[in-house]
C-alpha cells in the first residue's frame, strides 16, 4: 500500500473537478448566514436564466399539484423555500457528480444523490428539535453536501469493499473511514473537505463535510450543525438509503443529546417525514426534467 | 415470470410459481415473508416502524408501514388466495432490523421493529422458522415462489439464503 502517493492522486483528481456555477456558489454563501436577506437570494436566481427556468419548472411540476401555474420567480422561490432553491442550483451545476455511480462502494447510479437529499431532509428535521437556535435550512444544505467526497474517492476504491467489511467484522478497524484511510491515506470526509476548499464553500459547510462522522471534533461554534448532519446521515442509512457497502459501518456519537431533544417517537416522525418529503422532491425534479425534453 | 417489487411500507402476495417477490435496501426495516405450503402462496411486507399509533393517518395510505398493521394487511391479502386468515400453517421468515454501530436505545429502531413483528406474530401463534436480523448492513431480500428460498444480498458481501 502506498497511502501517501494515493492521497496525492486523489487530491490531483479533486483539482480537476469543475467549479460550481457562480449562482450556486453565491446561494450557498448567502444561505450559510443564519439571518440572510431573501431579496439577495432572489436576485441571484434572477441573474441566472437557466436556473430561473429550472426553478419555474420544478414549482409547476405535477408533484406540487398547483391549480394555477406560477410564472413569477419571486413567487416560485417563496413557495418552494430556500432549501429547494439550493437543491435545484446544486443539482444544476454539480448533477453529474452527485448522480455518479459509486463503483468503489458497489453502489448504484443515483444512490449518492438520493442519500444526500434524504440526509438533508433528516438533518433539517433534527435541527428543528435543536435545544439552541440552529437554522433548519442551514442543516439541510450541509446535509446535501456531506458525502460529496465519495464521488471522488469511489474511483480509487474499486474492489476493496469486501476486504474493508471483513476487517470491520474482525475488529481490525473500527469503521469504514479507517478502511479508506488505510488504503488511500485519505477518507471521504477529507476528500470532501478538499473539494469544498476548491469550491470555496462557507466554513460551516466545510466543517460539516469534514467532521460529519466525528462531530465532537468540530469547532464548538459549528458543533450543533455538524451533529445535525451526523444524525441526518445515520437516520438515512437506517432508512435503508445508504451509498453502498459502507452503509451503517460508522459509529453514532451519543453526545447528540447535548444539542437536541430526540425521543424515539421523534425519530419515527423524522423517518416518516423524510420518506414523504423525499418522494415529493424527487417527483418534482424528475417531472421537471421530463418536461424539459 | 414477473418480479413484484415492494417499496417501503408495501406488501404483496402471489401464488404464481414463476414469480419473485423482492424488496430493496432494508436498513432498520424488517421484511416479513409468509409462505403458505397448502396454497403455495407467498407474501411479503416491508415494515418500517413498530407501532401505527405514531401516525394513524399513514395507516390508511400504507398499512404495511407499521408492524402492528402491516402483518394483518398482508394476511388479509393472502386470504384472497385461500390462505388461512390468521396464518395457520404458514412458514415465517424474517430479515432486516439493522442498526448503526454502537447504538443507544433511542437509535435501535431495527431491534424494536423486529420485536414488534415477533410480538404480533406470537399473538397469532406464529414464530419465525428462520431469520436474519440485526447487524450493521443493509439487505435486499427476494423470495422465489418456486423454491420458497429467501435470498439476501448486501453490497460488498456474497449473497446468502435463509
Amino acid at each position: 500500500m502506498s497511502g501517501a502517493q494515493d492521497r496525492a492522486e486523489v487530491i490531483k483528481a479533486i483539482k480537476k473537478i469543475p467549479l460550481l456555477s457562480t449562482s450556486a456558489a453565491k446561494l450557498l454563501e448567502i444561505t450559510s448566514n443564519s439571518d440572510f436577506d431573501m431579496d439577495e437570494l432572489i436576485d441571484v436566481v434572477k441573474c441566472d436564466s437557466a436556473l430561473t427556468a429550472r426553478v419555474l419548472k420544478v414549482v409547476n411540476s405535477a408533484a406540487f399539484g398547483l391549480v394555477n401555474q406560477i410564472s413569477s420567480i419571486d413567487r416560485a422561490i417563496s413557495y418552494l423555500g430556500t432549501r429547494t432553491i439550493v437543491t435545484v442550483a446544486l443539482e444544476e451545476t454539480a448533477g453529474p457528480l452527485f448522480e455518479k455511480k459509486l463503483d468503489g462502494y458497489e453502489s448504484q447510479r443515483g444512490d449518492l444523490w438520493r442519500h444526500d437529499l434524504r440526509s438533508a431532509i433528516a438533518a433539517r428535521e433534527v435541527a428543528r428539535r435543536s435545544k439552541g437556535d440552529l437554522p433548519p435550512d442551514m442543516a439541510f444544505t450541509a446535509g446535501l453536501l456531506h458525502d460529496i467526497g465519495k464521488a471522488v474517492l469511489s474511483d480509487f476504491l474499486h474492489g476493496t469493499c469486501q476486504d474493508v467489511l471483513e476487517e470491520i467484522e474482525q475488529h481490525k478497524i473500527s469503521n469504514y473511514l479507517q478502511g479508506e484511510q488505510d488504503r488511500l491515506g485519505i477518507d471521504h470526509t477529507e476528500a470532501g473537505y478538499e473539494l469544498a476548499q476548491l469550491w470555496q464553500l462557507p466554513e460551516a459547510l466545510k466543517v460539516s463535510i469534514l467532521h460529519h462522522h466525528q462531530p465532537a471534533e468540530a469547532p464548538e461554534e459549528f458543533r450543533p450543525l455538524v451533529f445535525a448532519v451526523h444524525l441526518g446521515d445515520i437516520i438515512t442509512m437506517m432508512g435503508g438509503c445508504g451509498t453502498g457497502a459502507d452503509s451503517l459501518q460508522y459509529q453514532l456519537d451519543k453526545n447528540y443529546v447535548d444539542y437536541f431533544d430526540l425521543a424515539k417517537d421523534d425519530l419515527y416522525l423524522i423517518m416518516l417525514t423524510v420518506e414523504e418529503e423525499f418522494a415529493k422532491l424527487a417527483q418534482s425534479f424528475s417531472d421537471s426534467k421530463e418536461n424539459s425534453g | 415470470m414477473s418480479t413484484l417489487v415492494l417499496g417501503v411500507g408495501d406488501f404483496g402476495a402471489s401464488n404464481s410459481s414463476d414469480d419473485i417477490i423482492k424488496t430493496y435496501a432494508l436498513g432498520s426495516c424488517v421484511a416479513v415473508v409468509l409462505l403458505d405450503p397448502k396454497t403455495r402462496t407467498v407474501g411479503m411486507v416491508h415494515v418500517a416502524l413498530p407501532e401505527s399509533s405514531i401516525n394513524k393517518a399513514k395507516v390508511k395510505d400504507k398499512p404495511g408501514y407499521f408492524a402492528d398493521t402491516g402483518i394483518p394487511a398482508l394476511l388479509s391479502q393472502m386470504s384472497k388466495y385461500g390462505c388461512h386468515p390468521k396464518g395457520q400453517g404458514m412458514i415465517v421468515k424474517l430479515a432486516g432490523g439493522a442498526k448503526i454501530m454502537d447504538p443507544n436505545d433511542t437509535f435501535n429502531i431495527g431491534k424494536r421493529n423486529a420485536l414488534a413483528v415477533k410480538k404480533l406474530l406470537w399473538t397469532l401463534g406464529l414464530g419465525a422458522t428462520s431469520e436474519d436480523l440485526g447487524g450493521s448492513y443493509s439487505r435486499t431480500v427476494s423470495v422465489s415462489l418456486r423454491t420458497g428460498e429467501v435470498v439476501i444480498s448486501s453490497p460488498g458481501r456474497t449473497d446468502w439464503k435463509i
